[in-house]
């Protein structure tokens, strides 16, 4: 689905609560089991958002990193009672190897959930959020966003030309080669701040530095915002009134403790899952009716 | 009254001895297209830009620029920025932001306008210039023409009253080129807006101006309308060669007589169409009878030809001999997604050719030049040099027999100075004393009083010329050359037609992609069309050109119409 429909249809203040509190609540909450449904719940809002294709891609070097906390952990941390064997004269406990898993599930669960803030917080919503902070800064924000296709296209002509030059990174002796790289980057660096003068000049044609500059982005804060809030700030409440009260993380060093749930510990894993299902009510509601268009048809 | 009035301008920039602008008095009305020309370096930017405060340069002025009888120092910062508008020549450098929508509404931004003022003037603008469709786009995606379109609009999103325009079209193919002057011409109709341009292609707007302004080291040689512009240039016989060259054929066959009817001399085909049946009908008037002006006009095309004969024979001969390089059903697309650009070419360019490639925009032109350059390698299909394959000549063999011209001549320099930069492929091409050969060389373009200018700062003429000093260094038996024309001034295309032909008769066989049919015409003695990834036409330029509308000079355009008329 598109902007405008679902999930994406939010105001960019609400999208960037909902991964602010996201992410926060992902660092607090600390048991394996509450970690792995949020994890689950990521999934889930990433399959709802693009079938999955962004966060497939991103699984392998994800996978990667996590594997070695879970592995790394262990062997160099050698608190906790319970130890398993010996790895030489390491002791590797049970206690550091759950506390290993655990953080990987953790790190695995906020990284999954960041993929879709690639997906829905466009470079236009994060500029809209970023012009209220400081215009300037946005306005070079946008301008560098606009330059760096441009440079990467000039280098690909300049490197294609220069060849015939004799000017090339991909023959001649290292420093011959290193030599021509840096004469590559001088040559696009200098054309490309002579264009720069010339952008100058037509950001001043056109009244730029006369006077505060406004912003021509909009979105609008509706009803569906106004709702989504009151759900986040519900669950909010919930999630940290639990937390405060100890809820919500497993007891692993100096014993390991019990993996069930206590009330307080199912109150947050409710709280946390349902504030993460919050924006996936509006997908389903779009659905619906892009359902309905499609019978009647 | 006056809008703009200069009175008694002199200009003269920082450290400079001779003024820029000397003693130049102009007033220009509501609502006139005036188009300013003359040769690189008579101030025309120079005068543009002192008419937009924003961007004048820095120097000593003396005398007066009222704008609205107000002085131009005088205005308010946002009301000037506002009422003048200003489109330069280079498409990429004047956009600012990533996306069309917020380049359109970047000068509102400036200005602080409210969010519902901003969306209801884009709503207008991007119907006006049917840029609905590109809104969500990033600039960096669109074609030259567009991105230009894109700037224009951008300017015009401030409502102002007069617009400037710094050679505009120079970067673009002659359709985007025609797009983007139509659309010039109905803001200033529609709207009322005041047009000040400045452009080397005077033939396609002389039809369109309602004044002439040529100037000449910093004064004003000419200030009038079109036709007189075209006579008194006519008269200076030097310059003639900015004319439209249907307007130029017309005065061939008649010289000018003493009184004129209201569109003579003719600007256009049509109007020279008319002309021509004006002349049939009155033998007494022209000299010519109506039959003999038929056959001028085919003599005169194949006059345009200077050597039609020899060129026959020349290719007649060639058919027999080994190609110098031939193209081998080549495939080629940029990536596995991407649209298939060239689909199996099969090509062959013989020695002592003169070829002229044809194509419209994004035919893959520029693509095929390099494929036979051998900086791109064809997913099927080979290059064959001589009968040898690509493949099997070291990258430097080829680089030294095939030279290569990119359409933006800035790409062939890496150095810090002109010398400098042919001093390095001098010594490449293992000259014994590079030094003095590269001054040679540079002396032979005229380009020696540059050699220690930095290749930056020089201007598009110059480092066109420059560029093809430095790729002639390594004495390439192949030419290829991309656009070699786009954005010069007619003296300086003059000059590179000049050591084009001089290169060709020392043996240099030469490949160009052009747009420009008239240039083409002039020099070629072979033109070839690419389409859909194909060579469709091929052959030389009189036979090309006669089954041509499009691709054809408005002379061999003039002449298909009086061939479809029955006689």
């Amino acid at each position: 689905m598109k902007e405008g429909f679902g999930f994406r249809s939010l105001h960019p203040i609400i999208i960037f609560m909902y991964y602010a509190g996201g992410i926060t609540f992902g660092m607090l909450l600390f048991h394996p089991l509450i970690l792995l449904v949020g994890w689950v719940m990521a999934v889930i809002v990433n399959v709802h958002l693009d079938g999955g294709r962004e966060w497939r891609k991103w699984c392998i070097p994800m996978l990667s990193g996590v594997v070695l906390i879970a592995v790394v952990n262990p062997i160099l941390s050698h608190r906790g009672r319970t130890v398993l064997y010996y790895l030489g004269d390491i002791p590797i406990t049970l206690e550091s190897v759950i506390y290993g898993a655990t953080l990987a599930i953790s790190m695995l669960n906020l990284l999954t959930f960041f993929v879709t803030y690639r997906l829905v917080m466009t470079e236009q919503k994060f500029l809209f959020l970023f012009t209220r902070i400081s215009p300037k800064a946005a306005l070079v924000a946008m301008m560098a966003m606009g330059l760096v296709p441009r440079l990467r296209r000039r280098m690909q002509e300049l490197i294609l030309i220069q060849r015939t030059r004799g000017v090339t990174i991909s023959e001649g002796s290292l420093p011959q080669r290193a030599r021509n790289g840096a004469r590559l980057v001088g040559t696009l660096l200098s054309w490309t701040l002579e264009d720069a003068l010339q952008t100058a000049d037509s950001m001043q044609a056109r009244g730029y530095g006369t006077g505060t500059r406004s912003s021509y982005l909009g979105f609008r804060f509706r009803m569906r915002d106004g709702w989504t809030l009151v759900g986040f700030v519900s669950c909010a409440i919930l999630l940290l009134s639990a937390w405060g009260n100890g809820h919500g993380f497993m007891t692993i060093y100096p014993r390991l403790g019990s993996f069930s749930l206590s009330l307080g510990d199912g109150l947050a894993l409710a709280a946390y899952v349902v504030y993460l299902a919050i924006p996936l009510g509006w997908e389903w509601r779009d659905r619906r009716a892009w359902l309905i268009t499609n019978y009647r048809r | 009254m006056a809008h703009y009035e200069l009175q008694k301008v002199t200009f003269t920039y920082p450290e400079e001895s001779m003024p820029a602008l000397r003693d130049l008095s102009l007033a220009i009305k509501h609502g006139e297209f005036v188009v300013l020309c003359g040769p690189s370096g008579s101030g025309k930017s120079t005068l543009l830009r002192l008419l937009k405060r924003e961007v004048s340069p820095g120097g000593t002025i003396s005398g007066e620029i009222l704008l609205g009888q107000v002085p131009l120092q005088e205005w308010p910062a946002k009301e000037l920025a506002a009422h003048v508008g200003l489109v330069m020549q280079n498409p990429d450098n004047q956009l600012v932001v990533d996306t069309v929508e917020h380049e359109l509404a970047f000068g509102m931004e400036n200005f602080g306008l409210e969010r519902g003022a901003m969306r209801r003037r884009m709503a207008e603008m991007a119907g006006f210039f049917g840029l609905e469709p590109f809104l969500d786009r990033k600039t960096d995606e669109l074609s030259g023409g567009q991105k230009q379109t894109v700037n224009l609009a951008a300017v015009l999103m401030l409502q102002p009253r007069v617009l400037l325009l710094d050679e505009p079209l120079a970067q673009l193919d002659p359709l985007a080129a025609r797009e983007l002057l139509g659309m010039i011409k109905r803001l200033n109709d529609e709207w009322g807006i005041t047009v000040i341009m400045s452009e080397h292609r005077t033939d396609d707007l002389l039809p369109l101006a309602d004044r002439v302004v040529r100037m000449e080291q910093g004064k004003i040689a000419y200030n009038g309308d079109s036709r007189n512009f075209v006579l008194e240039a006519w008269g200076r016989s030097d310059e003639a060669c900015a004319l439209p060259s249907i307007t130029r054929w017309a005065l061939e066959q008649a010289p000018p007589p003493s009184h004129f009817a209201e569109d003579e001399p003719p600007l256009t085909v049509k109007e020279t169409r008319r002309w021509l049946d004006r002349a049939s009908e009155s033998l007494t008037d022209v000299r010519n009878t109506s039959a003999s002006s038929e056959d001028s006009a085919e003599q005169k095309a194949s006059h345009l030809a200077p050597s039609a004969a020899s060129r026959v024979a020349s290719t007649v001969n060639a058919k027999s001999i080994k190609p110098l390089l031939a193209a081998n059903g080549l495939f080629y697309a940029y990536d596995k997604y991407s649209p298939i650009v060239l689909k199996g070419l099969e090509w062959q360019i013989r020695r002592g050719d003169w070829t002229v490639l044809f194509g419209g925009n994004g035919s893959g032109k520029s693509t095929l030049l390099q494929l036979l350059a051998g900086l791109r390698l064809p997913q099927r299909g080979s290059v064959q040099w001589e009968g040898t394959p690509f493949a099997k000549m070291s990258s430097k063999q080829r680089y030294s027999v095939i030279g290569y011209l990119a359409q933006n001549p800035v790409l062939h320099y890496a150095h810090d100075s002109l010398l400098e930069d042919l001093r390095q492929a001098a010594t490449r091409a293992g000259a014994h004393d590079p030094e003095q050969e590269a001054r040679n060389m540079a002396e032979r373009f005229g380009i020696a009083h540059l050699l220690s200018r930095h290749p930056h700062d020089m201007s598009g003429g110059e480092q066109q010329l420059g560029a093809l000093a430095l790729t002639l260094l390594s004495k390439p038996e192949l030419l290829l050359l991309d656009e070699p024309t786009k954005g010069l001034d007619p003296m300086t295309k003059l000059i590179l037609g000049k050591h084009l032909q001089h290169i060709h008769k020392q043996g240099t066989t030469l490949l160009m992609a052009t747009h420009d049919v008239e240039f083409a015409a002039a020099y070629a003695n072979r033109c070839s069309l690419l389409f859909h990834g194909e060579i469709v036409a091929d052959g030389e330029p009189e036979s090309f050109f006669q089954g041509n509308l499009f691709y054809a000079t408005p002379l061999h355009r003039l002449i298909a119409l009086g061939e479809a008329t029955p006689r």
